[in-house]
Order: structure tokens, then C-alpha cells, then sequence
């Protein structure tokens, strides 16, 4: 069965590519090329359906043959170095844009190659965030950028129409919800920000600091943590922090809005099938074996009205999230760039792309703005999307828009950012405050202290 | 050289055959146990590095980790855990063992469902807990807050900094009072009613044959189960970790240091030692004040 379907499917997309591209593209006249594509799916179901897509260019393009090699993604450093030093590099790697930019920045990437293809598809198409996280900061990009999730903030929009409140983008609008909603006597909860000490408190805080212009580092890697702005997010952090269920809270806590117990919650698109699939959701839920507790029945509306809004404004309009791009190593021999490219060129025909990003509806997401109202891309295996909608769907990858990290500054990739992200000394921070009482200007000064001994 | 095995007395040989049967087992446990703990003290002189040579840096890493407030906070913890959770659990053993010394019926049921939260497996445990005391969807704030109101609002009793000690407590008691109840019960069973029986000739009460008679015949079995309780929470990583790993006691604090993050090894490695002293000075002290080898 499986054959089948995978014959089927590289049939269908050698015709459909047969008919649109191909017929533009001039065949080289080179002879048979042979590189390595380094992917971070490592799973064997994703890794099939790559296969899949290369097989389908080397029809193509026969002369060309790509090994498909899975990397893990935190083995991808050490790999990449380990390469570099054997002058073994492949000829593409898909990687966290972070690493893109590590990479390029150790001198690994072919970064000209990357900006003409960036060029040829347009830069004007991708969202301009997820460009902004490969950029060399001199004008060129470490990477493509190809996929990617977003975070955001997930409210019951049926809710604030009933009370006339504003979507929850601004700080204001948010704070005002928040309070709005917070209901503990009737077991409901304004919203959920991370609180425990764990990577999640860090990815809601992000977005909210860099809403406010709030940066660790300045471009030259000088810490700013230390900044009015940054104690400004710090507070208003803490005061929404409030309206949490209570203790100490990190994602799990999501499983509350799932039961209708709270108004609004901050994740990634990675939600999007819990939201959608009954029966998925439904595995996470408590309902049926608690049938007197209230509020608990699965809501099969809730994704009808569940909405994102994926962008914060305070000073400045912030989205947060994760981009995954190709990038193309050097290769020293023109004959195996040409050939990367014209694979990655391939990558983003529509059909190729959309096959990719199937693999996992919600957690990839498109950086083309045009594939994400695309009707095929919309039409997924799972049927996910079609519950959101084309306008939602744009509305919620619109994020990528504005995506935005600490580790990133002007190009310049900060090493000791990354480090604090890993010490979770933010996360530290924000329980001491709303969990231990600990007072801002203390909590501040003792991350302060931490951050130093990092940069050492 | 033939000559030489030829004088051997016969006691002689057999020590040697003695050596080479147990030559084996002495490899494996300094394969397994001497040479990690002497690396790892080893270790505990450097600043180690993963991918680069490890530098040597004497003292510093005991220096650090001894000014440095967290880790004195992580000793009290830990001090508070151990002693909270030895006192009750041997207490609580030793109250249900003697509940359970007496006859009634279907004892023999009730003595085997009270051995349950030992042989649970703790992940199974630790998340009934963590749904029992969920602040939203947990039964115990039902209860509580709604239904009896007892309190005013809900709260998080698992995860709050100020009661997440005494939940791991509690849950510690819980867990392993059965293994001191089964401990202390199989020795009172040995116990001659006899002496029961003459001392109530002699006009003793329930206290007068308790102090008498019950304490002198379980004093040392629970004098070994005490000092085995300290050496195993003294080390409690699991149960603590998995229900509430806000609780920094000594060996969560050096989980953290060690492997989260940015990886201080040579740090961990030092804390370890430090922890490892600390437990052989408590033993040390009590084998010589209470059970008084």
C-alpha cells in the first residue's frame, strides 16, 4: 500500500512539474554530479517523503544524484564542524536559522549562492522576518529560509466579542482580558504566560521584550539586559503573570483553555491539530473520566472560535518563533553548487512544497506568503486547515512576519545569548519574581549576575 | 617454582584458590565502583570540557560551590527532607506495624493492601498525585474549595515554593512507611508474648510495656532502618524530581548544575564529593552515637 502511494505520488509530481517548470528550465549540459542533502527530519516517515521529492528530481534531472542523510538537530554543529575540518561538507543542510547563521558566520557557507536564489524566487515573497533571522548583516543571507513555526497569543474570540473587547496585540488590550477573564471563583483563568522555571516562560517572554525594544545584547555582544525598557517587560510580565492558574504554570497548562477554563494562552502552531481534531484532543483531556467537574466536556467548536494573534505591539510590533532554512556549504567545485541550487529552486515550486510542509500541518508552516492561501496547501492529509480557514491560516502565519529572537542582532549571532536561553537563567528570573516574591530590582540584578558569569 | 607450590601448607592454597574465586567480583566492583568515584573526584579538580582538554584548577570548583549561597540552601533543604521524611516514616512504620500486630479481621488483606504505595511503580504515583492536586482539575480542590470550603480559593499545592517541601515529604512518607511497617512487624511477631504477659502480672500498662518490652526488642532493627533511610533520601533524586523539581535538595541542585544548560561537570562533579563527605560524616556520627558499634 505504501508503494503505491509513493509511486503515485512521485508520478503526480514529476507530471505536475513536467507541465509548469521544467518547460523554462535549460538542461545542463554538465555530467553527473553527486551531492549530500543533510536533513534535520529524522524521522523515517518524513524521511520517505523527501525521499520522495528527490527521487522526483532526479528524473528530472538524471544527471544529478542527491544523498539523503538525517542529522540530528542537535548533533548538527558538531557534524558540520567535523565536515569543515574533513572537507567533507554537503552541499545542503537544513538547519535552525540560528545554526545557518553560526554556520556562516565560521565561514561554512556558501552565503552568495544563498542570496541569488533568495534573489531568483523573489525576495519580496517571503516574510520578511524569516529573512531578517538569515541575514549576514552586510546585505547578503546565510540561509533560505523554508519553514517554520509561530507563536502567539490563542484567545477565544467568541468570548471578547460577548464582553467587547479588543484582540489581545496590544499590552493594553492584553492586561485588560487578562483581568477581565480571571474568574478563580468560578474556576476560569485570564491567561497563561510560563512561570515555572522551564524554556517555555522564556519563549512568552521573548515576544512581550521584544514588543518593547528590549534586548540582552546590543549588536557589538555588549550586555544591555540591564535596561529601563527591559525592566518596564519584567513588570508588566509579572503583573499578567496574575491572572495564571495558580503556582507555578508551562505549556501543559493548555489543556485549561482545551476545557474552556481559560480565555487565552500562548503557543505554537503546533496546537493547531489539538484545537481541530477531536479525537486528538480529546486524548488529552480528563472530561470523560471526570464528567462531574464543570467546564470539562470537549468543545468541538472551539477551534470556530479560537483565534490567533501572533503579533504584540507595545513600542514595536513582535512575533516569535522558529525558522528552519537551507543553506549550501561551500563546495569549492561550481558543478555541485549548481546542482544544490537547482534542487533548492525545486524545493519551492508549489507542489514540492507543499508536499513538504504536509508532513506536519501546524508545527511547518510556509515562508512564501503565496503558498500560505494556497488551495492545496490549505487542503491538508489531516484535515486541519480546512477548520481554520484560508483568512485565519494567513492570519496565523502572518507571524513570521515579525519573528524576532534574542540570539539574532543585526546579523550578528550572540554565542552567550544562546547560553542563557540554556541556563534558563530568564525563566529563573520570572519564578522567583511571581512564584518566590522576590522583588524586580533583585531578581533583575541577581540574572544580571548570572548573565555576567556566562559572557566570562 | 615447582618447588615452591609443592611447600605450600594447605591453608595457603586455599587462601590463594579463596583470591582467585573471588578475583572477579573484586574487578567488577572496581571496574564499576572504585574507578568512577575516583574520576570523579578526579574530576573535581577541573574545569571540564567536552569537546576541548579539560583544565586543572585545584580547589576553585569546592571554592565556588562553598560561597555560594544556593548550595547552602540546597544542604538545609536537604537536611529539612531527610530528617521530615526519616522521622516520619519511621514513626508512621512503626505506629501501623504495631495497629497491624494486633489481631482483627481480614488482616491479612489489609496488611498487604498497605504494602501497595511501596510496590507502585513512583512515575505511576507521582502522576496520580500531580491529578489529584492539579489546581484546576484536581479532586483534592474540589473538595476542598467547593465542596467542603475549607479554603477560600484554589491553589497549587504541588507546584507553590512554599508547600512544594512538605508535599514531597508527605509523598516520601507515604511511599515508603510500608517497607519500615513490613521491617518492624515481621520483628515484633518474633517477640515472646510471654513477656507481655508477665509484665501484666506485674501490673504494667500499654505505655509501661511498650517502653519495656516493644522499644528494647525493635530498637536496633529500627536503628538500621533509620540509618538506611538516611543514605537512600539523602540521595532521593526521582521521587523529587518527577513530583516537584522546585524542591532544590543536594541532589536535584546538582542535576541542575551538572547537566542542564550549560554543563558545569567538573562543578557536579565537586558537589558530589561534598555530598557524598557530608553523608559519610552523618553516618559516622550516628553508627557511633545511636546504634553504638
Amino acid at each position: 500500500m505504501k508503494k503505491i502511494i509513493l509511486t503515485f505520488m512521485i508520478i503526480l509530481l514529476v507530471s505536475m512539474i513536467m507541465i509548469t517548470g521544467c518547460a523554462k528550465e535549460e538542461k545542463a549540459a554538465v555530467g553527473p554530479v553527486e551531492i549530500e542533502f543533510w536533513t534535520t527530519e529524522t524521522q523515517s516517515d518524513r524521511m520517505s517523503t523527501i525521499q520522495v521529492l528527490v527521487d522526483s528530481f532526479q528524473i528530472m534531472y538524471p544527471e544529478i544524484t542527491i544523498k539523503l542523510i538525517p542529522v540530528d538537530e542537535n548533533d548538527m554543529p558538531t557534524q558540520i564542524n567535523a565536515a569543515a575540518a574533513a572537507g567533507t561538507l554537503p552541499a545542503i543542510i537544513e538547519c535552525a536559522a540560528e545554526n545557518a547563521v553560526a554556520f556562516g558566520s565560521e565561514g561554512f557557507l556558501d552565503s552568495a549562492a544563498a542570496t541569488a536564489l533568495i534573489n531568483e524566487i523573489g525576495a519580496d515573497k517571503f516574510y520578511a522576518g524569516t529573512l531578517k533571522l538569515n541575514s549576514s548583516g552586510s546585505g547578503e543571507y546565510y540561509g533560505i529560509p523554508y519553514h517554520g513555526w509561530v507563536q502567539g497569543l490563542w484567545y477565544r474570540a467568541d468570548w471578547f466579542e460577548e464582553a467587547g473587547l479588543n484582540p489581545p496585540s496590544t499590552w493594553k488590550d492584553i492586561e485588560k482580558a487578562a483581568k477581565y477573564f480571571y474568574k478563580p471563583d468560578e474556576n476560569k483563568y485570564g491567561i497563561l504566560v510560563g512561570t515555572k522555571d522551564e524554556a517555555y516562560a522564556e519563549q512568552c517572554f521573548t515576544q512581550f521584550a521584544m514588543s518593547n525594544n528590549a534586548s540582552l545584547f546590543d549588536k557589538n555582544g555588549k550586555l544591555i539586559f540591564n535596561s529601563p525598557e527591559m525592566k518596564e517587560t519584567i513588570e508588566f510580565y509579572s503583573k499578567i503573570a496574575k491572572y495564571n492558574p495558580p503556582g507555578p504554570q508551562t505549556w501543559r497548562a493548555r489543556d485549561y483553555y482545551l476545557q474552556g477554563k481559560m480565555a487565552m494562552f500562548f503557543y505554537s502552531t503546533y496546537i493547531m491539530d489539538d484545537l481541530a481534531l477531536q479525537e486528538v484532543a480529546a486524548g488529552s483531556l480528563t472530561s470523560e473520566n471526570f464528567k462531574d467537574l464543570a467546564g470539562s466536556d470537549f468543545n468541538p467548536e472551539l477551534v470556530e472560535h479560537t483565534r490567533l494573534a501572533s503579533i504584540i505591539t507595545n513600542k514595536s510590533p513582535a512575533g516569535f518563533g522558529v525558522v528552519v532554512s537551507l543553506a549550501m556549504p561551500n563546495q569549492g567545485d561550481p558543478a555541485k553548487t549548481a546542482a544544490a541550487k537547482k534542487f533548492l529552486r525545486y524545493l519551492y515550486t508549489p507542489n514540492a512544497y507543499i508536499t513538504w510542509l504536509h508532513m506536519a500541518p501546524g508545527g511547518m508552516n510556509p515562508v512564501l506568503k503565496e503558498i500560505a492561501v494556497n488551495e492545496r496547501f490549505q487542503n491538508d492529509p489531516k484535515g486541519i486547515f480546512k477548520h481554520y480557514g484560508k483568512e485565519k491560516m494567513a492570519e496565523i502565519i502572518q507571524g513570521l512576519d515579525k519573528i524576532e529572537t534574542f540570539s539574532i542582532v543585526e546579523g550578528n549571532r550572540i554565542a552567550a545569548a544562546s547560553k542563557i536561553y540554556s541556563q534558563q537563567i530568564i525563566p529563573q528570573m520570572l519564578y522567583k519574581i511571581t512564584q518566590e516574591g522576590m522583588n524586580v530590582d533583585s531578581a533583575m540584578k541577581w540574572a544580571e549576575g548570572e548573565m555576567n558569569k556566562l559572557a566570562e | 617454582m615447582s618447588i615452591a607450590v609443592k611447600t605450600l601448607s594447605l591453608k595457603q592454597r586455599e587462601a590463594r584458590f579463596g583470591r582467585v574465586l573471588i578475583a572477579p567480583a573484586v574487578i567488577i566492583i572496581a571496574a564499576l565502583i572504585f574507578y568512577p568515584i575516583l574520576y570523579q573526584m578526579y574530576m573535581s579538580f577541573f574545569d571540564v570540557k567536552l569537546l576541548d582538554r579539560s583544565v586543572f584548577v585545584g580547589f576553585e570548583n569546592y571554592r565556588e560551590i562553598l560561597t555560594d549561597s544556593s548550595f547552602w540552601k540546597a544542604v538545609f533543604t536537604t537536611a529539612v527532607y531527610v530528617f521530615f521524611t526519616v522521622a516520619g516514616t519511621t514513626l508512621t512504620g512503626l505506629g501501623v506495624a504495631l495497629l497491624m500486630n494486633r489481631d482483627f479481621p481480614l488482616r491479612g488483606l489489609v496488611r498487604s493492601l498497605i504494602l501497595l504505595p511501596y510496590v507502585a511503580p513512583v512515575i505511576s504515583v507521582v502522576y496520580a498525585w500531580k491529578q489529584i492536586f492539579d489546581p484546576v482539575n484536581g479532586i483534592f480542590m474540589h473538595l476542598t474549595v467547593e465542596k467542603l470550603h475549607l479554603f477560600d480559593e484554589r491553589f497549587n499545592l504541588i507546584g507553590s515554593p512554599d508547600s512544594a517541601l512538605w508535599i514531597a515529604i508527605i509523598f516520601s512518607i507515604w511511599k515508603n512507611f510500608p517497607f519500615t511497617y513490613l521491617m518492624i512487624l515481621s520483628r515484633l511477631q518474633a517477640v515472646d508474648t510471654s513477656l507481655y504477659e508477665a509484665a501484666e502480672i506485674d501490673g504494667a500498662g500499654g505505655w509501661q510495656k511498650f517502653k519495656a518490652i516493644t522499644l528494647p526488642e525493635v530498637y536496633f532493627v529500627m536503628g538500621a532502618l533509620i540509618l538506611l533511610r538516611i543514605i537512600w533520601n539523602f540521595f532521593k533524586f526521582e521521587d523529587i524530581y518527577l513530583l516537584a523539581d522546585n524542591v532544590k535538595v543536594l541532589s536535584i541542585y546538582t542535576y541542575f548544575k551538572a547537566f542542564v544548560g550549560t554543563m558545569e561537570l567538573g562543578t557536579g562533579a565537586a558537589l558530589a564529593i561534598l555530598q557524598f563527605s557530608l553523608l559519610v560524616l552523618l553516618i559516622l556520627f550516628y553508627v557511633k552515637r545511636v546504634l553504638k558499634w
